[in-house]
């Protein structure tokens, strides 16, 4: 069985100008590691365009249109403080939020056993009306709607290990209990939002880092708040917003995880889906911004996730 | 051996020291630490009143993650001004406080540099380093 990895190439078209730390060197990175020996499995896929049917389970059909309407021809047309389009951005958008339903799609079908999706905008920041924090649409919310409405789905879970709040996937499934969205990230940092007392309708789980945090903090606020949620909710596909900003190397903000951290949480999140989801896990690229860090980081991540479905044969071996 | 004792803050301080305004842009402020080596500055109003002081902390201070935005916007606030981040109402100290107090301010309070006022008018500023002149000056063999 496989493990996929979604990536178009203007998706390292989108450039939000000279010295942005979320740049399309970022891919670059990325795509050097996974093109080593040791990933010859992965299965490379282009990312399609969302369709609008896939995108309006999120984002209002007006806030589309303005996007899309502010693509510039040419320079760039800023959407806030941090975030701007260039005139790749609007097709590199649209992808990133398709490679997330494409890949539900496959993994659905039994091509695949998970996915990872290089892509970028990142999304989790992206609120339905409103795009925010690097981010334009929610690619993560995306595929995750899809997943419940086209596969009928009962219960959908999104695990956001990125260093910042991701205010935006938590604002479209606050009110829906059929989505559980559970995030560990940096507090005091941007958005401000993703307090413990933020628990939507009992589906929304915070875990809040002080900074300087590291490997002690996030492996224990994983094993007795985010692991325990996750189990009792039994979700039947799991989605990662895969950011690896809480990198002690990268320069936005001040947590300190380490590859091996992301390898593990990556493992543990992989043993709750094959215990609940069949192993169906779509990965997709959130924060990251030193080069290094985030290939070696995206290495791991991957590296766990090919090795998934051979994981959970020995464990079901055991058992038996 | 007891000369320190004899000594005040108008025996040790800087007279006349370079002074800003609320108005001045941290860029400038920076300009101005790169010149001299201050530590903090006096900031007088246009009526010549002390009404603050900004320090290099306060300088570097600006500049922290905060969650208005995941990147400081480090050329906008370098066009902030001074009265964006000076401390208000700064200790102050007068010209003939014994110096030996002072030392116990300066290490009590962590502060780097106190202005030196009398009658309302600022005189000098008075810092570790000009303490630590006097220190020396007071116990040489
Ligand atoms: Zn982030």
């Amino acid at each position: 069985m496989t493990t996929l990895l979604y990536n178009h190439p203007v998706c390292m078209e989108h450039d939000m100008g000279y010295g942005h730390p979320e740049c399309p060197d970022r891919l670059v990175a990325i795509y050097g590691a996974l093109k080593q020996p040791a990933f010859a499995a992965l299965q490379w896929r282009e990312a399609p365009a969302a369709t609008l049917e896939q995108l309006t389970r999120v984002h209002p059909q007006r806030y589309l249109d303005r996007i899309m309407a502010a693509v510039p021809k040419d320079g760039l047309r800023a959407l806030d403080g941090d975030t701007a389009l260039c005139p790749s951005s609007g097709e590199a958008a649209l992808r990133a939020a398709g490679a997330a339903c494409a890949a539900v799609d496959e993994i659905m079908a039994g091509e695949a056993d998970n996915a990872f999706c290089a892509v970028r905008p990142p999304g989790h920041h992206a609120e339905p009306g409103r795009a925010m924090g690097f981010c334009v649409f929610n690619n993560v919310a995306v595929g995750a709607v899809h997943a419940r409405k086209v596969y009928g789905l009962d219960r959908v879970a999104i695990i956001d290990f990125d260093v910042h709040h991701g205010n935006g996937t938590q604002a479209v499934f606050e009110h829906q209990p059929e989505y559980m969205y559970l995030s560990s990230h940096q507090s005091p940092l941007y958005p401000g939002t993703g307090r413990s007392s933020e628990r939507g309708v009992g589906n929304i789980v915070n875990l809040p880092l002080p900074p300087y945090s590291g490997s002690e903090e996030i492996r224990n606020g994983w094993a007795t708040l985010l692991a325990p949620a996750l189990r009792a909710f039994r979700p039947d596909f799991i989605f990662i917003s895969a950011g690896f900003d809480a990198h002690r190397l990268d320069p936005l903000a001040q947590l300190s995880f380490t590859e091996e951290d992301y390898a593990w949480l990556t493992r543990e999140i992989l043993a709750i889906a094959a215990e609940f989801s069949k192993g169906r896990v779509v990965s997709t690229l959130e924060g990251g911004y030193s080069l290094s860090a985030l290939a070696a980081s995206v290495a791991v991540h991957v590296k766990a996730l090919m090795e998934a479905p051979a994981l959970a044969a020995q464990a079901a071996a055991r058992i038996a | 051996m007891y000369e320190f004792l004899k000594y005040t803050v108008k025996d040790a301080m800087t007279p006349s020291p370079l002074t800003t305004t609320p108005d001045t842009l941290l860029r400038e402020l920076e300009k101005i630490f790169e010149t001299h080596d201050f530590n903090g500055i006096p900031v007088l109003n246009h009526e010549g009143r002390l009404v603050g002081m900004v320090t290099k902390y306060d300088l570097l201070k600006a500049f922290i993650f905060t969650p208005d935005s995941p990147i400081p916007r480090y050329g906008l606030i370098m066009d902030r001004p001074a009265s964006s981040v000076m401390s208000l109402d700064p200790v102050t100290v007068n010209p003939d406080m014994p110096l030996s107090r002072l030392l116990q301010e300066l290490v009590e309070l962590q502060t780097k540099s106190f202005p030196v006022v009398e009658n309302g008018r600022l005189v000098g500023i008075i810092s570790r380093e000009d303490v630590l002149k006097a220190l020396r000056r007071t116990t040489a063999a």
